[in-house]
Order: structure tokens, then sequence, then C-alpha cells
């Protein structure tokens, strides 16, 4: 056998391998307790019963935990060091495999015919941004950890290794510590106290990091930035900060998801540039960066209440639902509540009282985003719902008679936007959701923005220039698990009513139209 | 002079019930691991149902034993010795989904009976953890072993006859083969996937 045969062997070999059936995938906690997805996942990776109960204990089973390991831990110490402490380090342990978990997906888009409309803004010859009719796209590949360190402390750190095939664009997604249930130090129920530190996705009630769903809901990614452009009310607010963004602080929580109260109270770093500020020559050294682009720390809270509907009353009080033909999700209704409160710190260059002399000025407007959710099921039947109301304090700039810059703020009216989303999904079978969406944002800031869109550096998203609402959208959606940890999906996105304007005049350019889009996507974790 | 009549006709009766029941061992090869070997029925012969409840256990998310082999109308208690909700099921027996059933939920601590009256492969499941699998095999005679790893079997007191004898194995075809005991009968089998 020369090289070359050699060569074409090993290769063989290595795809022969690549694509055995025996080398199927089974992330972290599959491969912990040798047990589905679908112990946790009713579609991942939306929880079901279960699952909300097993993330709840701290990433273990609610009872009996070691009883379904099928790797037994690595003791770091005897547990019967811990009666020597604090003379030796308190014993604890890692899991005996590996948590590793890795997700990859992939994409196909497919535009509306009008998905250029907004070239006819540019003058007669211009090279203006090309949309194609169909794309494909590589997603993300993320990688995920997580676990329990035992004593009732538990991680998870998930990242992004590459985003659309570039490598290393993505980022950290959640990474924290959690230590659970220390209320059973002071004497309080059980599950009641909780704390996290480290960074995390705020307590939202339907996560969207980890959203089931191709595109995430509206409201958790709106930011709140106005201009002044002569063509609405002036808006000086520059808060890029939304609801999905992780923050980096400390949470305390108490109750459970599946059942009952749930309460969280997070304390973070205030960002709403997105602009870590790196540091000067001084002290730590050894900070890459600081997060914080304000002293401010903002806060959110949240306050929910499950009540599960079953009739019998042992089985309501059970993790999942006894079922004729075996446990399910509970029927139930949950009610909830949130409070963000931030305050965004603007600093300009003005003049001080004497309209001469330089100095910064510093805008700080106090914001606030506060919503109500709602979460029903009934077997295979989920219907769910958002609403938020957001609040920006306004501070424009004034410039006294005669001075050289600004010299101060006014209040302005408040820039808000508002609204939600509402959400059906329905398991039609074990490895199909039928999914209907409806997305709605009205915000006033981003109306004026894009009735003032520059046609030589288009927006961000072409989508995003509505003509009464300014995001609003039906969704929906089908996926079909291929196996448990493999899952098909697409949406159809039917778009609000776009028009262009004409930049300097705010006049109607075309008419409205719509620019909705298919998208089909295959994901798999392993 | 009765006393010696009765004792003789138990002495002969036995020796008799001796010399007509056999033995039939051997090994099942081609597969690794338990597999059960079992002879099927007899045209005109019945057998009463065992009285013997079996078990099988749901521990850590796992039917134990995995495979179990039973006489036909025995009793086989589902115990959940897990702290999380399990069910059993199963869609067939030998691939009659009319003979499918579901026992429902109950949890830990709790048992669920079934009466096996239908001869055949039941393959178990549990609804919400579908890695979860074990198998009871209802031999229609009380004549049936689950072989040991290797997969060297012996059954007991078969009596002397003419048999068709069948081996299973998971995931492995059936195969069944005449087999003519008398005494000690060896039968091996070799299966395939």
């Amino acid at each position: 056998m020369n090289g070359k045969q050699l060569s074409l062997l090993l290769i063989a070999t290595f795809v022969a391998l690549s694509v055995s059936p025996s080398a199927s995938a089974i992330p972290a906690f599959s491969r912990r307790y040798g047990t589905s997805c679908t112990t946790c996942h009713s579609d991942f990776p939306k929880l079901n019963d279960f699952g909300k109960a097993f993330k709840d204990a701290g990433f273990k089973f609610p009872k009996d935990d070691e009883s379904f390991l099928k790797t037994p831990p690595v003791l770091l110490g005897a547990p019967a060091q811990a009666e020597l402490w604090p003379h030796t380090v308190y014993p604890g342990s890692i899991p005996g495999l590996l948590p590793i978990g890795l997700r990859y997906n992939t994409y196909y888009q497919q535009i509306g015919a009008n998905r250029n409309n907004f070239n006819q803004a540019l003058p007669a010859g211009t090279v203006g941004n090309f949309i194609p009719k169909s794309d494909f796209q590589p997603g993300y590949f993320s990688i995920f950890t997580a676990g329990s360190f035992g004593t009732g402390i538990s991680w998870w750190v998930d990242d992004d290794i590459s985003v659309a095939g570039a490598n290393a664009n993505g980022a950290l997604g959640d990474g924290y510590l959690k230590f659970n249930d220390l209320s059973r130090f002071l004497k309080m129920p059980t599950d009641s106290l909780n704390m996290r530190a480290g960074q995390f996705e705020l307590d939202l009630p339907f996560s969207q990091a980890r959203t089931w769903n191709l595109s995430g809901w509206d409201i958790f990614s709106q930011a709140n930035v106005g201009i002044q452009n002569g063509l609405g009310p002036a808006q000086n607010v520059n808060n890029g900060s939304a609801l999905e963004d992780a923050a980096n602080g400390v949470e305390f929580s108490g109750g459970h998801s599946y059942q009952g109260y749930h309460y969280s109270f997070a304390v973070f770093d205030q960002n709403t540039t997105g602009v870590a500020i790196s540091p000067p020559n001084v002290a730590p050294q050894n900070a890459v960066a600081f997060n914080s682009d304000a002293n401010f720390k903002d806060m959110y809270g949240r306050l929910a209440y499950r009540f599960n509907l079953e009739k019998d009353p042992a089985s309501r009080n059970e993790v999942q639902a006894a079922g004729a033909m075996g446990p399910r999700d509970h029927t139930y209704l949950a009610l909830g509540a949130f409070y963000f409160y931030g305050r965004t710190a603007q600093p300009f260059s003005g003049v001080l009282a004497d309209g001469v002399t330089p100095t910064v000025l510093t805008a700080r407007e106090p914001y606030y985003r506060v919503g109500g959710d709602v979460n029903f099921n009934y077997h295979n039947f989920n219907l769910f719902g958002v609403y938020v109301a957001a609040h920006d304090h306004n501070l424009l700039p004034v410039t006294a008679s005669g001075a050289e810059g600004i010299t101060g703020f006014t209040p302005g009216s408040a820039v808000t936007y508002s609204g939600g989303f509402a959400e059906a999904d329905y398991l039609a079978l074990p490895w199909a959701m039928t999914i209907m969406r409806w997305d709605q944002v009205k915000s006033s800031a981003d109306r004026i923005n894009f009735i003032q869109y520059d046609p030589t550096a288009p927006p961000g998203s072409s989508f995003f220039s509505p003509y009464s609402a300014t995001r609003n959208r039906f969704t929906p959606g089908e996926q079909f698990l291929i196996h448990a940890n493999i899952k098909a999906s697409l949406e159809y996105q039917i778009m609000p009513q776009q028009v262009v304007y004409n930049p300097a005049t705010g006049a109607v350019i075309t008419g409205p139209f719509r620019t909705n889009a298919l998208i089909l996507g295959l994901e798999f974790v392993y | 002079m009765k006393k010696i009549a009765v004792v003789s006709t138990i002495v002969l009766s036995a020796f008799s019930a001796a010399a007509f029941a056999g033995t039939i061992h051997g090994k099942v090869s081609g597969v690794s691991g338990e597999s059960v070997v079992y002879v099927e029925a007899v045209a005109g012969k019945t057998f009463p149902a065992p009285t013997q409840h079996i078990t099988i256990d749901q521990k850590g998310l796992m039917f134990v034993p995995h495979i179990t082999a039973v006489a036909q109308g025995t009793t086989v208690e589902f115990l959940n010795s897990d702290s999380v909700a399990h069910n059993v099921f199963w869609i067939s027996i030998s691939g009659n989904k009319k003979l499918g059933h579901n026992l429902g939920t109950w949890p830990k601590g709790q048992r669920q009976s079934f009466k096996f009256d239908n001869p055949g492969i039941v393959p178990l499941l549990c609804n919400v953890h579908p890695e979860m699998a074990g198998y009871v095999i209802v031999s229609p005679t009380p004549y049936f072993a689950v072989t040991d790893a290797s997969g060297s079997f012996k059954i007991d007191n078969v009596p002397d006859g003419a048999y068709t004898v069948t081996a299973w194995h998971e995931g492995a075809k059936n195969k069944s083969n005449p087999v003519k005991v008398a005494g000690d009968t060896s039968a091996d089998f070799t299966l395939s996937k």
C-alpha cells in the first residue's frame, strides 16, 4: 500500500466514522443521566415541566439525583471532610464526564419581491444595497456547559464560537455560578432563596437566549434610540439596551417555575451604549475592560405565580401531572409581572453658565420597562404572551442665548415604546409543533429614525420602516424533531407594511409594501 | 399389603416421571448478552397460570431487569422505584397491535399489575423517557430460560417428546428449531441481526 492509498484509506475511515449512527449525539445532561433530550424538552430548547424543575434544582433531578447518575461524580474531597471545615477546603464534586454540549444551526431565507424597494430613495444610477431573493446562511456554532458542583452549587456557561461563519464572532451568552437553596441556611422554605452571580439573561418570562423560535420575540430586542431630525418630536435618548441583553451582576431568586410562586431580583451593570470601557493605566491592571459605562447599577425584578389546574391534588403538586397515558405537563395558568429600572448617562461637550468655558455636561435619563405575562397550558396546547411598556426620560440639550455650546438640559416628551407578543404552540405530535405568533412594537423613536434614514447608508434592517406601527408581524411556523437532538424548522414572517420616505422632506416615495420572508432552519445539538 | 402397594405405586410413578422428564441445554450464539429460549405451545396441552407474581422495577431510568421471561398467565408487577413519574406501555405483543396496552402513571414506591394471558414478545416503553426499554417474553409453556451473558441456557423438567423451541434476542431475528427431547438434550441456536 503506497502513501496515496493509505491516505485514501484513512480519509475513508474517518468519513465512515463521522457518519456512523453509533456516533449519534447526546448533549451534556443526556450523557450524565443516560436519558433523552425529551426528558426535559418538549421541543428543544423549550422546557417541559420536568425540565423546569431540573433547572430550578440547579441542573439536577429534583429528588434523589445521585440515583440517576450513570457516571459517578469525581469527589473533590471526601464528604466526611465537611466535618473538619473550616480547617479544610469544603468538599465538593465535579461531573464524572466533561459536561459539554455543542449546538449548530444553518438557515435558508427566501425574501419577498419587494425586498429592494428601499433603493427607490437613491438618486438614479446609485448602487444601493442588494438583497438576494434567496440565501443560504451558516448560523451559530455554540458550546455550552452546565451542571452541579454538589452541595447546592451549579453553573452554566454558553458561548457562540462562531456566528454566520465568522470565527469567534460570537459572544458569551450566560456564564454564572448559582448557589441553590441558600434558604436552607436561613431556615426558610426550601428553594425560597437562590443567588447567582456572573453574566446571565435577565429572568424574562420567556427566554430569548434559549427561544425555540427561529426568530426572537421583537419586544425583547427593542432598543430606544431617538434622534432630533425636525420631522418629529425631538428625542435625545440613546438607550441601546434591550431586555434580551445579558446582564452582569447578582441575582436573588426563589420559588419554582413549574409550580407556585417565583421571584427574582437582580442588580447589574448598566451599559446602554454597548461599549466596554478600556481601562487606562490605573488599577486593576488585569482588567481587560470595564463592562459598565456609568456608575449606576440597573435593577430588574420579576414576580410570577403559576396555578397548576389538575383536579387531583396529589398530581397537582408533583413535578409532572399524572395523565391517564403517562406523565405529562400540567394544565396550568401562570401570571407574572416584571420591572426594569435603569439610568442612561450621555456625556456632551458643553459650556458653563458663562457661555464660553468648556465643560462636560451629562444627561442622566432614568428609564423603566414594565410588563406582564400570561402563560396557559392545556395538555399539548400552550398559549402565552407578554406586554411591555417602556419609558425613557428625555432631556433635550439647551443652549443659553449667546453661549458657544449647550449649557444644560430641559425635559422633553418621554420617549416610549410598547408592545409584546402572543404565541400559540401546539404539539400535534411528540415530534411536530405548530406555532402561530404575533409580535408588535410601537416605537415613536423608530418611526422618526427611519423617516429620516440616510439612503446612502441604509438601515441595519431593511424590514424596519413600518407604515403604521413600527414592528408588527404574524409568524406562523412549524418545527419537526428529526431525532430528539435534530430539528428542522420553518417560519413565514408576514411583515408590516413599509414605505420609503424622502430623507430630506419625509415625503412618501413608495406605496406601502411588504417584504415577507420564509426562513428554514436545521439545527442539531450533541 | 395395601401400604406396600401404595408405596410401590409412588416409587414407580416417581421413577417414571424422572425417566420421562428431560432437560434442554445449549447455547445461543451470533449475538452477545442475554437471550431467551422457550418451548413453543404444545398442541392439546394447557398449563395452569403461575400463581407467583414477578416484579419488574423502574430504577435509574431503566427497566430492571432489562429482560424478563415468564410463563403465559403470569402476573407481572411493575414497580416504580424512581423519584420521577414513569409509565409503562407496549404497543404490541409480537407485532399484534390489538394487544398493546398502557398502564398509566404511578409514583415512586407504587406498583401496577398486569396479567399476561397472551404469549409473545412484549417490548416495554415509557412515554416520558424514550430511552427506556425492557422486554417481557411470555412463553406459551412453562419451559423457558434466560441465557447467561455467554448465551448458555438450561431448561429443566421438559417431558420427553417433540417440540418447537424458539430463541429470542433483542434486535435479532427469532429462530425456531424442532427439538426432540429425550432425557438430556442439546439444542444450539445461531441468531443474526
